[in-house]
């Protein structure tokens, strides 16, 4: 399926077509202010079924452009849903892999030692024990 | 008053002085919490990665509080999204929710929709009450000059967490404002930390907060208070290493508003914990 035909059909992709170039996502961006994203421009090539490219994964999903849009468009949603599509085609990009390795070895993002629990224990704060059923929701659904 | 205290990942492992400052002032305020025991990530990365892992991830912890009888308390923006997100999908797609729980069922739990999920600000600023709060301050901090952040998702997206207008909140202003202190406003306030990109380009993310930092220096604050350990995180920890990146110094101290809180209810500096708070807080700002 073409990238603009996989959009579309998601209801997280299928508002894109309402786009009128007005640039408010853009605008107010803190990304857009600060690097070369531009979500106008993801948008558009989106609807020219154009390669979006990498600069998806600069989207902060503070979800300002999906408020302010004077179409509707779930823009975030959006850059999510281009995010799980260049997953899925591409593979997991290699700034994830950390979180993931995290996940599966103890169920959270950040890693979990024994300095960590020594620190909560001289705080008087209860252990915090591996959360191993992550992983297994990870084999099931294949995150 | 009683909630499932739900810690996620970030603050139990790297910011435990913002739990330890939370269990000891809903304690005083005599807000009772119960852990939920062994719970992991909310799942919000996964939104990003795999849809059914997220809502497995966080229905998951919603199955665990369900059964421990208690809506949910969270200390992070990011918990606050990710849970309410999937609280509200599976509770309105019998379909999604039967999916989900044929996965939960593996791991003896069942998502049944029978509570909310509610960060601690809106618990503060709804339900317990301002005027309460106000009247639990004995240490009132008149002089203080004080950044809020709020972040952004306490409030974002508007449509799924349904709390006040991001365009105009009131929440965090008006909770720092009880203590006593000024709650000043700056340019851009509603900016987002930039957090989620720090994993990506480490140098956007830092420029994002760098200029937040330095709106914030201008407008002649003597801290920031955050509610969220994410974006503390990147004014706190990182900010050492956003100075150097921008050849700035801010030194602009970082409190958790519950370490504000606190101090304005009587506890010491070291009962909320504040030697752990990495840019130096002079204790006299509280005299």
């Amino acid at each position: 399926m073409s990238i603009r035909d996989e959009v579309l059909s998601e209801i997280d992709g299928e508002t894109i077509v309402f786009c009128q170039s007005c640039g408010i996502c853009t605008g107010g961006c803190p990304s857009a202010r600060f690097s070369k994203y531009n979500p106008r421009r993801i948008i558009h090539k989106t609807n020219l079924n154009m390669d979006p490219g990498d600069d998806i994964w600069l989207c902060a999903t503070c979800y300002t452009c999906q408020e302010r849009c004077p179409r509707g468009i779930k823009i975030t949603d959006f850059m999510n849903l281009l995010r799980r599509i260049y997953i899925k085609e591409k593979g997991m990009p290699d700034f994830i892999d950390t979180l993931i390795e995290n996940l599966k070895n103890a169920g959270y993002t950040t890693q979990l030692g024994e300095i960590e629990n020594k620190r909560r224990e001289r705080m008087n704060l209860p252990k915090i024990n591996t959360a191993d059923y992550i992983k297994r929701i990870l084999e099931l659904t294949e995150g | 008053m009683k909630y499932a205290l739900y810690l996620g990942c970030t603050i139990p492992l790297r910011v435990p002085n913002y739990e330890l400052a939370t269990r000891r002032v809903m304690d005083k305020l005599g807000i009772e919490l119960v852990d939920i025991e062994d719970a992991g990530c909310c799942g919000i990365y996964h939104e990003q990665i795999n849809e059914l892992t997220h809502l497995a991830m966080a229905g998951s912890i919603i199955a665990k509080a369900e059964d421990i009888g208690l809506d949910i308390m969270v200390m992070c923006n990011g918990c606050n999204e990710s849970l309410i997100k999937a609280n509200k999908r599976l509770k309105e797609d019998a379909d999604l929710r039967r999916k989900v729980n044929e996965i939960l069922s593996k791991i003896d739990l069942e998502f049944k929709g029978n509570i909310n999920i509610k960060h601690y600000i809106r618990v503060l600023y709804e339900d317990y009450g301002v005027d309460k709060i106000r009247k639990k301050v004995v240490n009132s901090l008149d002089n203080l000059k004080i950044a809020a952040h709020y972040g952004c998702h306490i409030f974002k997206p508007t449509d799924i967490i349904q709390f006040e207008d991001f365009e105009d909140p009131e929440s965090l202003d008006v909770l720092i404002e009880a203590t006593g202190a000024k709650s000043i406003d700056y340019l851009d306030k509603k900016l987002c930390c930039g957090g989620y990109v720090l994993g990506y380009k480490k140098e956007v993310a830092y420029e994002i907060s760098g200029y937040k930092l330095q709106n914030i220096k201008d407008a002649g604050a003597d801290l920031i208070v955050t509610i969220c350990p994410f974006c503390n995180i990147m004014y706190e920890a990182n900010q050492r290493a956003i100075e150097s990146q921008l050849n700035k110094q801010f030194k602009i101290p970082v409190l958790h508003y519950p370490q504000l809180l606190g101090i304005a209810m009587g506890f010491s500096y070291k009962d909320m914990a504040m030697e752990l708070n990495r840019v130096r807080i002079d204790p006299k700002l509280f005299e």
